[in-house]
């Protein structure tokens, strides 16, 4: 290992990236923007009523006027015509037809929205006969650390190291190769590991920065707790950052063509933007499902994130998972050195 | 091994050289059994067409390229091994084309490059060989084609090279540009260096090389200084004039029997003379012309080149051989 000749491959490789303002923008700033869009959309807030739709004339006013009383149920008094296109285009969860003696209710049994409607309607119709509700009190939950933002932000720093590790690595490697420029290196006295080791300091830097940024911006402005190490937390992103530097290589080892690397790195992202828990949680998986999401490093990652973030973890709280992910990327680099080619 | 017996070793020794290239089931056979010895101190031409063999033969001892058959020795080394590091310390390489990062400027690139030979010469030094002083803080974005040639001989004078590879170093330059890349190999070689260099234009081979070797289908059809090549034809004059009003007076047969003349052609109207002597041919065809009472017209005279060489060789031309790829 020569680290004189890692360094300037790294300062080299990081001052061209540095000097590309777009692709400074598209890495690291669009992220962020996307983390501050994100949060304002999942902001913990009052439930909504349920909107229902009842079909005019058909029902009768006593359900209708039962139904108009419940503060959960938002009653919409449509035509049959109207009402069948509301429930189609998801105006509305449920549709009520019948009398209050008979009602019928029409809905898909798998939405969640006609599940709680449904819910409501009954309990409206049994407190109408045994004349007395049962008052349940209740808290809404937004103590810090339990509600969905606080679940985001962790899992959008993980998505902000995959990408931007993917992406920045292996696009340039690719770029490099068509210029040239990795066929100069070649013939000179050069390691690939020194190589690939300066370009992946060079390159990946600045992801430690953007994650101190987005957890300490989703704690400015939600309140987003952070109960654990920062150092820990530095760790956990250098040795994700690691991870998907090494996919990003191993990527582009062969690699020829624009088209060619962006369709592999699409292979390798699109199934852990899906299953790898950044945006919903996969913990609650079974069977099949779940080997799948243990395999993915972006699990490892977002959960380590979590950990270090939300519950008060230090360096043995991750441990096994930064010990996932340095398998995975021991892997991925053994493999891009051995399959690296210079042409 | 002795110092002495280093110096001894040729620069490159190439023998039966061989390299197919397998595209589906199409074979291309790129080099065809190749000899070549390119002795220490000389800057060494191949020339030949595009796709004759020139670059195949170079990156081949380079090491970017691994033969199918024959031997490779580089300094006296051979590819493979602990001796590839130990031979890329010693070589220079500048590739037919190589895109430099463009937001780096001439004295980063050339960082990056010094950082990879720790004994070799300072950034500031290799800028002063290939006089970009005044563009050494300029991004390489903005070089024009010459200077961004000359940087990437820059880099690889800086590991001051025993062996140079130029591959097409000035293919598509301005003439002062190609000048100026010419000055560079001529300084290098005054400090004792070895070039290799290829090229298709034969007057930068007549201008650098001290000796060539001209290569066409894979293998080496002549070898010996530029002199040597042209003096081959046995004749080192052409002297070409217009045909039109030839018809039934002057036939091929009677100019090809005046003196000094060695060979004659009728092509494209043109009547195409090698001639030993200038002067003499030119007096006794105009005596022979006005004798018969036809004008002297478009009569032109030009020294032999190299092409000529190639021309006589193979009944080509290297620039036909160029148009067609």
């Amino acid at each position: 290992m020569n680290a004189r000749v890692i360094a300037a491959v790294a300062r080299s490789t990081f001052r061209e990236f540095w000097r590309a303002p777009e692709a400074v923008f598209w890495t690291y700033g669009f992220p962020l923007l996307m983390m501050i869009g994100l949060g304002l959309a999942f902001q913990p807030r009052d439930y909504e009523p349920v909107p229902i739709a009842v079909v005019e004339g058909e029902v009768g006013e006593p359900l209708v006027e039962l139904l108009s009383r419940d503060e959960q149920l938002d009653v919409k008094v449509l035509t049959a015509t109207e009402a069948d296109r509301a429930l189609v285009r998801g105006r509305v969860g449920l549709l009520v037809r019948g009398t209050i003696a008979a009602p019928l209710l029409r809905a898909d049994p798998l939405s969640p929205d006609a599940r709680l409607a449904r819910l409501y309607i009954e309990r409206a119709l049994q407190v109408r006969q045994a004349g007395e509700d049962v008052a349940i009190a209740v808290a809404a939950e937004d103590r810090p650390g339990s509600r969905y933002i606080d679940f985001l932000v962790g899992g959008l720093i993980g998505l902000n190291v995959m990408g931007a590790c993917m992406w920045g690595i292996g696009f340039n490697l690719v770029m490099m190769r068509t210029q040239n420029l990795l066929r100069r290196l070649f013939v000179t006295p050069i390691r690939r590991s020194d190589f690939l080791i300066g370009y992946v300091i060079g390159r990946g830097v600045l992801v430690i920065p953007e994650a101190v940024v987005i957890a300490m911006l989703g704690n400015l402005l939600w309140g987003v707790p952070f109960r654990g190490s920062w150092l820990a937390f530095v760790v956990v992103v250098m040795v994700g950052g690691f991870t998907f530097t090494g996919l990003g290589c191993l990527c582009a080892s062969r690699v020829r063509t624009y088209e060619g690397i962006a369709g592999l790195m699409n292979l390798c992202q699109l199934p852990m933007w899906v299953l790898g828990g950044a945006l919903f949680s996969n913990e609650d998986f079974t069977g099949v499902m779940r080997w799948v999401t243990e395999v993915l490093p972006l699990t490892h990652l977002c959960r380590a994130l979590r950990n270090v973030m939300l519950e008060p973890g230090g360096f043995v709280d991750v441990a096994g998972p930064l010990l996932g992910l340095g398998a995975f990327a021991a892997v991925c680099f053994g493999l891009a050195l051995a399959l690296f080619r210079w042409n | 091994m002795s110092s002495a017996a280093v110096a001894a070793d040729p620069a490159i020794e190439l023998t039966g050289l061989r390299k197919v290239y397998t595209k589906g089931r199409k074979e291309t056979v790129a080099v065809a059994g190749l000899d070549l010895r390119v002795e220490r101190g000389e800057v060494f031409g191949l020339l030949g067409p595009n796709g004759a063999g020139k670059t195949t033969t170079v990156e081949i001892c380079e090491g970017i390229t691994v033969p199918d058959g024959g031997e490779v020795r580089v300094l006296g080394r051979q590819w493979g091994g602990a001796a590839d590091y130990e031979i890329r310390q010693r070589i220079g390489v500048c590739l037919q084309e190589t895109r430099f990062q463009e937001r780096a400027t001439v004295r980063e690139v050339l960082e990056l490059f010094a950082a990879v030979f720790p004994n070799g010469r300072s950034v500031d030094e290799a800028i002063k060989l290939v006089s970009l002083e005044e563009k050494a803080d300029a991004r390489t974005k903005g070089l024009s084609g010459g200077q961004r040639q000359r940087l990437a001989v820059a880099t690889a004078l800086l590991g001051s090279p025993e062996l140079l590879f130029l591959d097409e170093p000035t293919t598509g330059l301005d003439p002062q540009s190609r000048r100026q890349l010419w000055d560079v190999v001529r300084d290098y070689q005054d400090g004792g260096g070895t070039a290799v260099l290829t090229t298709h234009y034969m007057d930068e081979a007549e201008q650098l090389c001290d000796r060539v070797s001209i290569v066409d289908a894979g293998k080496v059809i002549a070898l010996g200084t530029p002199a040597e090549l042209i003096h081959s034809l046995g004749a080192e004059h052409f002297v070409e004039v217009d045909v039109d009003g030839f018809a039934g007076k002057v036939t091929e047969v009677e100019l090809r029997a005046l003196p000094t003349v060695q060979k004659c052609e009728f092509a494209d109207r043109r009547a195409v003379l090698t001639v030993g002597s200038v002067h003499t041919a030119v007096i006794a065809m105009e005596r022979l012309l006005s004798a018969r009472g036809v004008a002297l017209e478009g009569l032109a005279t030009r020294h032999a080149t190299l092409e000529d060489v190639f021309v006589h060789l193979t009944g080509r031309h290297l620039r036909d051989e160029e148009g067609k790829q």
